[in-house]
């Protein structure tokens, strides 16, 4: 069992023998920081194979050139600054001076090509290599470094998601990690990289260790997402791996954690009346929302996905699922997105008169519609469960059918539901927000709105760089989303955390990962 | 003796063959596969292609069932998907973590259970019986995760007196490993002494009612002797045997008791890899805990003669 460290004798302080034995205790004291991981990590290779809660402890250890601001903004990392040229298809990246890797060594331009090289080596196994694939955003031409704190990376094309997707933690930021990383096998040992923490040990099944990077070279602006200083004020944080989630906050009542995230909503109102335990209560980039299968013979029909769209009151659901936690949202971009404007507020007005005239000019006699969710996220249950009891209330015969999640990913991977209640993971870019939805449906099954003009849309999103010009184009998308009504988004969620009174300095963000730099146990 | 055991041990051989198909081949049959859980809602159809023929997904299923047993042959369970761990050592470093909970929680259930029971049958229909079966058919019913709850609030969080959550192995500290296994042994302790108690004392009260046992009372032989000498021996190979049926199905896994307790035990690791469809370790795991039930029951049958000198090993 690992206990709090104790606070040394500061008191001693008055009789310099006595101070000089406080120090030496303060400085043989470790502040510990302990925290829970739902399951343990799959690797410490960031961006190959990993999850939500390896990007979420990778994050603390490796850093790439550029990271998301809490505004999903793209801000500087290692990166001091960058230009764009060539008609958008050349990045110079100017670096920070003094970087320090947890070797000890300094970081330079010849350390970035090398793991950019690596990244772009089929044989890493990298999630988002695909993304600079001749099927992706665009194909990285040339990798150069003019001096050694410069690189350029030239593109076959410009794209407006070339810096956003090297940010991406599902991408390990496209870290930059020093070559002692691997062995001289080539196989993957530990990350080496320029993060404020460095890896401590790994627990299989028990729990992750980061320590304290002594050596790290913060930035100068306030924190902000995964960019801005990184100040680290405690020794060492422990991910302890707790699948339990009753045991986790029994772990933080009896204080043997300190922190505790992914809190559901009665664990929130059951931790609001504890005297000892302060929250945090962030939104969240999630969608979670209903699902059509417009190719469904009966589902085909947008006049009856319209008229569960005008059935359901999106304020009434989010008010009882979230407890007020979340505001009700029916556009793909998630409301903290700085591209969710004024027209993106507009969205299904309850109207049970005019969703009982749809369901008769579409001839709709009370067919059953199966619909698919799942007890894994208890917010997708109740949902699914309100929007039956809604729909019904003007005739719509809604029946659910609750799947474990590997089984509704698969039904929602190959298309083959009528409707599902479902909930999508957080996407740092407005274009990846409607990207997860838009797609043709016959070559990629999972894709729920297939519009060829929307995706037309879409793609020159992705292309143009001028913020006026995307506003305008997700306007657009956002109006012809809203009257196709491949789905209806609720909500997007929100990231709830309990922390003992005595942790300070944490504040959750838009991405649902914690962060522990800045932050300390008193 | 030699040659018993040695016909035994190859029945085991077409058993766990049986097992082996059976479990590759309902685990393929549930919907979903590894590669969509690793890769979420944001699956690229063409990345997932790559990691499926990476890890051998797109083979047809006989030629993966045969890749999988060939090893196997070899002692080989394969590699995890999700952490490239290999299989044998992953389910044997958990098992150590269940077996000891398990093997500790039976002995001591049955240390309490059988004269718990042979006192219920010996004063049966008294209030002390009344108490016995009621105590013993309320702890049958608790769920045991609930009663694994409330002794978490009670020791962990009212009283402090033990770790919430964590693990510590034996080998690191054995009094912290110790604080960290107590309350899911007494859990566990206590949701099997309801179905040994109800089980020695039916075996018991049949005993009492023979004649040799009603000729040595009659013969002046003292009730404790009678209870001890007489019944208890008698008595006892029904509740052996249902002793052995249950630390075969325990040792398989106690899910439930580890994930309340956040124990990385056996069971822990089989319903995580179902979760996560990881089809090696969930093989694995089943293959594994198929092994430990024929061993389990086989060990029982060896020590049958011990208890009952009716039975001899031939």
């Amino acid at each position: 069992m690992t206990r709090r460290p104790q606070s040394s004798p500061a008191w001693a302080v008055g009789l310099a023998g006595l101070a000089l034995l406080a120090m030496q205790g303060m400085a043989g004291a470790e502040t510990l920081l302990r925290t829970r991981l739902n399951a343990d990590i799959r690797s410490t290779d960031p961006g190959t194979n990993r999850d939500a809660n390896t990007d979420g402890v990778i994050a603390h250890i490796v850093e790439g050139l550029v990271a998301f601001r809490d505004d999903t903004s793209i801000g500087p990392m290692l990166a001091e600054s960058w230009t764009v040229s060539n008609e958008g298809k050349t990045y110079t990246f100017h670096l920070r001076q003094g970087v320090k890797f947890h070797n000890g060594a300094t970081m330079t331009a010849d350390d970035v090509l090398w793991s950019l090289k690596r990244w772009l080596d089929p044989a890493t196994q990298w999630r988002c290599l695909s993304e600079f694939s001749a099927s992706g955003i665009a194909r990285i031409e040339k990798t150069e470094a003019p001096d050694p704190q410069t690189v350029a990376i030239t593109l076959d094309q410009p794209t407006a998601l070339f810096l956003p997707t090297l940010a991406r933690p599902d991408c390990g930021q496209t870290a930059i990690i020093h070559r002692d990383s691997i062995g001289p096998d080539g196989k993957w040992i530990a990350p080496v990289g320029t993060g404020p923490f460095k890896l401590g040990e790994w627990k299989r099944g028990q729990y992750v260790d980061v320590l304290r990077f002594d050596g790290y070279a913060s930035r100068a602006e306030p924190r902000t997402g995964y960019s801005g200083a990184k100040i680290v004020k405690v020794d060492r944080v422990r991910f302890n791996v707790i699948p339990d989630s009753s045991a986790a906050k029994a772990g933080l009542l009896s204080g043997a954690l300190d922190v505790i995230m992914s809190l559901s909503i009665p664990d929130l109102e059951e931790l609001k009346s504890r005297s000892d335990v302060q929250l945090s209560i962030t939104p969240a980039l999630g969608l979670t929302g209903i699902l059509f299968q417009t190719r469904d013979p009966l589902l085909k029909d947008v006049r009856i996905r319209r008229a569960i769209a005008l059935s359901i009151d999106t304020a009434q659901i989010v008010d009882a699922v979230m407890q007020g936690t979340a505001r009700p949202n029916n556009s793909a971009l998630p409301l903290g997105s700085p591209f969710h404007s004024e027209a993106q507020s507009h969205g299904y007005v309850q109207n049970m008169a005019e969703a009982k005239k749809l369901l008769v000019e579409a001839g709709y006699r009370g067919q059953p519609i199966k619909m698919i969710t799942n007890k894994r996220y208890s917010f997708v249950f109740d949902s699914a469960v309100l929007v039956q009891a809604m729909a019904q209330a003007v005739g719509i015969n809604i029946e659910l059918e609750v799947l474990d999640w590997a089984a509704q990913l698969d039904r929602y991977n190959r298309g083959d539901y009528q409707a599902m209640a479902f909930v999508y993971s957080a996407r740092l870019d407005p274009s990846l927000s409607f990207e997860m939805l838009a797609g043709p449906k016959a070559t990629q099954p999972r894709k729920v709105w297939d519009n060829p003009e929307a995706q037309e849309m879409l793609r020159k999103s992705m292309m143009i760089d001028d913020t006026a010009k995307r506003q305008a184009l997700f306007d657009e998308m956002h109006r012809r989303f809203i009257a196709d009504v491949p789905m209806i988004v609720l909500f997007n969620g929100a990231e709830l955390t309990a922390l003992h009174k005595n942790i300070k300095g944490y504040a959750g963000w838009l991405y649902p990962q914690p962060r522990f730099w800045g932050v300390t146990v008193e | 003796m030699l040659g018993y055991l040695a016909r035994r041990l190859a029945m085991t051989i077409p058993t766990l063959l049986l097992v082996a198909i059976s479990v590759f081949a309902l685990v393929r049959l549930i919907p979903g596969d590894p590669v969509q859980v690793m890769l979420g809602d944001s699956a690229d159809p063409v990345q997932a292609m790559q990691l499926r023929a990476e890890l051998g997904l797109d083979q047809p299923i006989p030629l993966q069932f045969m890749h999988w047993i060939a090893k196997l042959a070899t002692g080989d369970f394969g590699h995890s998907i999700t952490n490239n761990l290999a299989v044998l050592p992953l389910i044997l470093d958990r098992f150590q973590i269940s077996a000891i909970i398990v093997l500790v929680a039976v002995a001591a259930a049955a240390c309490i259970a059988v004269p718990a029971g042979l006192i219920a049958a010996w004063k049966q229909n008294s209030l002390l019986d009344l108490s016995v079966v009621g105590g013993a058919t309320l702890l049958l019913s608790i769920p045991s995760f609930w009663l694994g709850l409330l002794l978490l609030l009670l020791f962990g969080l009212k009283l402090k007196w033990l770790p919430v959550v964590g693990y510590v192995p034996f080998s690191e500290n054995f009094w912290q490993a110790t604080t960290f296994i107590l309350l899911p042994i007494a859990t566990l302790t206590m949701v099997e002494i309801g179905v040994l108690t109800r089980m020695a004392r039916a075996a018991s009260i049949e005993v009492l009612r023979l004649e040799y046992v009603t000729h040595a009372r009659a013969k002046g032989v003292p009730e404790w002797l009678v209870l001890g000498r007489h019944v208890l021996p008698n008595a006892f190979a029904p509740t052996w045997t249902l002793i052995g049926l249950v630390l075969g199905h325990l040792l398989g896994g106690i899910a439930v008791i580890e994930t309340v307790f956040t124990l990385p035990g056996l069971g822990r690791l089989l319903v995580d890899s179902i979760f996560a469809r990881d089809y090696p370790v969930v093989q694995g795991c089943l293959l594994f805990t198929a092994m430990i039930y024929v061993v389990v029951n086989l060990i029982v049958d060896l020590c049958y003669p011990l208890f009952d000198p009716r039975v001899t090993v031939a």
